[in-house]
Parts: structure tokens; C-alpha cells; sequence
């Protein structure tokens, strides 16, 4: 088992959490929703797995290319 | 008195060392009295010597390598049994007295029939010196080009190693008049259709060419572009990269987007351009071609009233509200990985071929940044050469802005698309789905700028110059500040703002023809397109030679 970065293609703000570590997730599945450009867009699995990290808070600002949580991949 | 028969001798007696097996002279001078059929016979011996069937070893290769050979490719990609070679007895002119071992030198051409409509094509043998040109090989590419110019047919050229023949390379006797086609190429752009199948390694002098192709496809793992590879840029900067890393097909179609699609095999490369040569016609004076379609063209989808989110954060994937309008099956999208904020795709709408731009919300909010950008302007290019309408859907948000937006060119590299809209002449229509933002909203062939031909809102269009929050508190903050309540006075001045900004008041003001139900799309389209004239006029132009791109 690998684990993978999930990374934001955007800066934003994080603007709601939405999975938890143990979450398993298939690809596209929603990480987190970030608020850019007045839209909430979400972050979302690179590949089907099991989040193992969440590396951010709500309302931290979110750099472009930033990890922002782990996945274990299955 | 000259006959067929001694006309046919003369011509395959001439002394040219290596225009056939040079090892075994047809003719031995004056004299000489070989029969017509043995004379052929030795010409499909020394024609058999460039085949597959005699070259197994090389072929074995090129397998083990996950690839076809050239001449598997060509009869993959061709209707079965349709090509046509031209130069299968070209051997290498001789250098210094020796003759290398390169059949056809390299390069096969020739003519093929695709869905029955001839193109040319050329093909790179990896196996003959890595593909790599020579003299005679030069002459054979160039000769294909120009074959495509003069008959106004559709160029393929799959490529698979290549660039200069090295040994020939190193002699500035050879290399200082140096001619490519380059020229033949650029003359060839926006006549016929262009496409480059990138096969193996393609670092160099192929990337360069294929750079010039409207459609460029590359076949995973097996396939590099790119300016040079990994030893070139080891031994000249000292940066240790795998060909993969550096010039893959991960690395230049998804990310830099050099070429336009990704593809896991030769066979699925063949098949992509064989789809894209489907929408286009031969030429620029050649008509579209139509395919015969049995999708309803008074179809209406009820799934578009919903594709939509009413609230305008929500993102939703464009590419559903594309499905529901064009021809069922009809998407072909390019460049589908890389600029996943814009989509760029070859579709049909009553069978008639058409150029799609839509936003996609999913990224970056759909905005506009400098990969997208180029992706839009070189997709308008491609489709107003060759005649394609172009349909947009419309939800962008802006351009995208801060520090690497500035830090790419933005502004630059978004006036192209600005550029490419002012010079086409392709019918262009307009569906406003929602946001319709300043000068992204312009780009996007929104408001009147560009003369779209029919430009229409759906009820959940929201056009204006920005989003009305950012700009109540940029241009009334001062305002806003002085107010005894300032939440209060923020509140009231963008419910003032928002009760301007409709698709309603869009339509009063005459910015759009007309608001239509989502589930009309695709027949209010079609109908426009079918009373379109194909071309505009460039008449009103002032007398110039050419325009000039911003980038």
C-alpha cells in the first residue's frame, strides 16, 4: 500500500472537511471543498483509497499545488 | 523508335547506384539483354528486400518494444488494402563510397484511403538508423507535403524516432544548407488537415514537426516529444531526467499540452486520428463533412433543466450539458487532461461537424488561465481553417488572477483567443449557461464584440462585469466603511446590484437574442446553424498582408 498526496489544483480557503482519516474513497470522490473565486470546488481523490491524513483545518488558506491530505491507496 | 518496352529498360538501366538493390546492377551496360520479366523480377526482389517478410529480425524488435513496425502502422491506419507507396525502391544515396543498409531510407509514404477519402501519410522506419532522415528520405517527406498541397488532401505522419541522420549531421559540407520542410510544412497549415502520431522516441527535430500538425497524438510509454532528451540536457546542463519524466506522454499532453491526447497503444493512436480526420473535410475549399445522423434533431433533454445548480457556487461537470446537446456519441474531446478548466471538443449537431467550447466549473472554478487560453485559441484556429462552427457554453467566472496568472503571461497568452475570435470567419454561436464575467465573458464569445451569429441565456444566466460581491466591495468600500452599519449598507447595495443583473435584463438590453429553455438547446442550435452562411466575409479588412498574433 502506497500513500498518495492529495493535492489542490487551486488556492483557496478551506471551506468544509468532508471526508475523515478512515474514509474510503473511490477517484473524483470529494476530499474537502475549497472556496475560489467565490465557488466552492472540490478537492478530490487522485485515485481510489483510504484517508489516512487530513493536513488542513477549515478556513486555512490553501496554496496552489499544496498537499492537503493523505491517502492510503487500495 | 522507343516502346513501352524499351522506354520501361532504359528508365531501370540508367546507372543510379542504389535507386534499386545496388548490389545487383539490372544491366551490365551496352549489351546487356536481360528480358523485361527478369528485369521485373529483380525490381520485386529488391522491392521484397525493404518488406516486413525480409526484415523479421527488425520487426521482432520493434514488437518487443510494444510497436508496430511502419508498414503495420500504415496498413492499420489506411481502409483495409488502400495504400499506395510511393518510393518503396529508394535506398540511401551512397556516402564516401559505402551504401548503408536502409530500405525505403527510412521513411515510408505514400497514399491511403480513410473512410474512403485519400490522405497522405508518412511513416518514420525506427528500424532503418532510429527512423532517422537522410537525403533521400528528406526528398520522400518533402515530395509527400507538397503531394498534399497540390491535391488539397488531409497529411498524417507517424512518427518514430527520426530528426537527423547523425552521420550525415556531423559535416557542415551537409549540414550548413541544410533543408528540412519545415517551409512546406507552414505552406501546408490550415490547406489540409494535419495530423502527427508521435510512436517513439520523438525528441527534437519531430516534436518541432509535429508541433506544426492541428492533432497531435502520442502512445504511452513508448512515445517521447519535447525540444531534447535526457542526454542532450544531461551533457548540456547537467540535469539527470528519464525520457518519461521529461518528455512523456503524461508530461506533454496532460501537463504542458504539446499534444492533444494520450492513447495506450500504436493500434488506438491509428484509430484517434482516423476519428478526428472523420469530422474534418479534405481541405479549406472542400465542404464539411456530414455524417448521417439518427439522434432526433428536435431531441429535448429534460436532464438540462437540472444540470445547472441554481446556486451559483456549485460547480457541476460541463461535459453532461455537452452529452445531452450534440449528436449521441458524437464528443470527441482534445486535450481532455491538460486545462481541465476549459473543454475543447469535436462534435456533430445534425450530423454536421462543429467546434465546442465550454467552461468547466469542476476546475479552477472554470476560469480562464494561460494553458487554457492557448488550448482555446489553437482549437478556434484549428476549426475555423478548415470551416467548423464553433458552439460555446458559457460559466466563466473571469480570467484567472493573481501571481501565477501574471507570472505566465495572461494577459498575452488570453488575447489570443481575443485574436483568434477577431480573424474567424466560422459561423459562432453562444449558449450562456450562467456566469457570463467580464472579459472573460468576452473571450468567451459573449456580448456582441465578435458578431456571434446567435447568442442565447439560459434562465440561470448572470452577466455582468464581475461578481456583483467583489465588486461592491472593491469599487463601494469607502461607502461601505462610512456606513453606520456597514453589513447592512454591503447587503443593500448587492441586492440592488443582483436585482440588475438577469438573464431577463440581459435580453432587454438586446446583449443576447434570446432566453431559451435548456431543453430547446439542441434544436435552437441546429436551427441556427442550418440558416448560418458557412463563411463570413473578411471584406471589411483593410489591405494587409497578415495580422499578428500576441503570442
Amino acid at each position: 500500500m502506497s500513500a498518495i498526496d492529495v493535492k489542490s489544483e487551486i488556492s483557496g480557503r478551506v471551506f468544509e472537511i468532508v471526508a475523515r482519516p478512515g474514509d474510503r474513497l473511490a477517484e473524483d470522490d470529494p476530499v474537502m471543498i475549497l472556496e475560489a473565486m467565490k465557488m466552492e470546488i472540490a478537492v478530490g481523490a487522485p485515485c481510489n483509497g483510504v484517508v489516512k491524513q487530513i493536513l488542513v483545518g477549515n478556513e486555512d488558506s490553501i496554496a496552489e499545488g499544496q498537499v492537503v491530505a493523505i491517502l492510503e491507496a487500495v | 523508335m522507343e516502346t513501352p518496352e524499351t522506354a520501361g529498360r532504359s528508365r531501370v538501366a540508367q546507372p543510379r547506384p542504389g535507386a534499386v538493390d545496388a548490389g545487383a546492377p539490372l544491366a551490365a551496360g551496352p549489351g546487356a539483354d536481360l528480358a523485361v520479366a527478369d528485369i521485373l523480377a529483380r525490381i520485386e526482389q529488391a522491392r521484397a528486400t525493404g518488406g516486413d517478410e525480409a526484415r523479421r529480425q527488425a520487426v521482432v524488435r520493434q514488437h518487443a518494444l510494444g510497436k508496430l513496425s511502419a508498414r503495420e502502422r500504415i496498413a492499420a491506419f489506411g481502409d483495409p488494402g488502400s495504400f499506395r507507396e510511393a518510393g518503396a525502391l529508394v535506398r540511401p544515396l551512397p556516402e564516401h563510397g559505402e551504401t548503408p543498409d536502409a530500405p525505403a531510407d527510412g521513411v515510408i509514404t505514400g497514399d491511403v484511403r480513410v473512410d474512403g477519402r485519400p490522405v497522405v501519410v508518412s511513416a518514420t522506419d525506427f528500424s532503418v538508423m532510429g527512423g532517422s532522415s537522410g537525403k533521400a528520405g528528406g526528398l520522400k517527406s518533402a515530395r509527400a507535403i507538397q503531394y498534399a498541397i497540390d491535391h488539397g488532401l488531409p497529411y498524417v505522419s507517424l512518427m518514430d524516432g527520426g530528426g537527423h541522420r547523425i552521420q550525415e549531421g556531423l559535416d557542415s559540407r551537409h549540414f550548413a544548407g541544410v533543408s528540412t520542410p519545415f517551409k512546406k510544412m507552414v505552406d501546408l497549415s490550415g490547406w489540409t488537415p494535419i495530423c502527427a502520431a508521435m510512436m517513439g522516441p520523438g525528441f527534437a527535430g519531430p516534436s518541432n514537426f509535429a508541433a506544426l500538425a492541428d492533432f497531435v497524438v502520442m502512445v504511452r510509454g513508448t512515445s517521447t516529444m519535447g525540444i531534447a532528451g535526457p542526454a542532450l540536457v544531461k551533457a548540456a546542463t547537467g540535469e539527470d531526467l528519464d525520457k518519461e519524466e521529461l518528455g512523456g506522454a503524461s508530461a506533454q499532453v496532460d501537463r504542458y499540452g504539446i499534444a492533444d491526447l494520450a492513447v495506450d497503444s500504436d493500434v488506438e493512436a491509428l484509430a484517434a486520428i482516423r476519428r478526428y480526420l472523420s469530422y474534418f473535410p479534405s481541405n479549406a475549399r472542400a465542404p464539411l463533412p456530414v455524417h448521417p445522423c439518427d439522434d432526433p434533431v428536435d431531441r429535448r433533454d429534460a436532464a438540462l433543466l437540472e444540470m445547472v445548480p441554481p446556486n451559483s457556487r456549485r460547480a457541476y461537470d460541463v461535459r453532461k450539458v455537452m452529452e445531452a446537446v450534440a449528436d449521441r456519441g458524437s464528443i470527441f474531446e482534445l486535450k481532455p487532461g491538460y486545462a481541465r478548466n476549459v473543454v475543447t471538443a469535436l462534435a456533430r449537431l445534425d450530423g454536421r461537424p462543429v467546434g465546442i467550447i465550454a467552461n468547466q466549473p469542476k476546475h479552477f472554478a472554470g476560469t480562464l488561465d494561460s494553458p487554457a487560453c492557448e488550448k482555446v485559441a489553437h482549437f478556434i484556429s484549428v476549426c475555423d481553417a478548415f470551416g467548423l462552427p464553433l458552439v460555446f457554453f458559457v460559466d466563466i467566472p473571469g480570467f484567472h488572477v493573481g501571481s501565477p496568472a501574471e507570472r505566465s503571461g495572461l494577459a498575452l497568452r488570453s488575447a489570443r483567443i481575443i485574436y483568434e475570435l477577431g480573424r474567424a470567419t466560422v459561423p459562432r454561436l453562444s449558449v450562456i449557461l450562467r456566469k457570463g464575467y467580464g472579459l472573460g465573458f468576452i473571450a468567451m464569445n459573449g456580448g456582441r464584440t465578435f458578431g456571434a451569429d446567435l447568442t442565447v441565456a439560459w434562465p440561470t444566466a448572470e452577466i455582468c462585469a464581475m461578481s456583483i460581491e467583489g465588486a461592491v466591495d472593491v469599487a463601494f468600500r469607502k461607502d461601505i466603511d462610512a456606513a453606520e452599519n456597514p453589513g447592512a449598507r454591503r447587503a443593500e447595495l448587492i441586492g440592488k446590484f443582483r436585482s440588475r443583473v438577469s438573464p431577463l435584463a440581459a435580453a432587454e438590453g438586446f446583449g443576447v437574442d434570446d432566453i431559451i429553455d435548456p431543453r430547446d438547446t439542441r434544436p435552437v442550435l441546429i436551427e441556427a446553424l442550418a440558416r448560418t452562411a458557412p463563411r463570413r466575409s473578411a471584406s471589411s479588412a483593410p489591405p494587409k498582408f497578415h495580422d499578428i498574433s500576441p503570442i
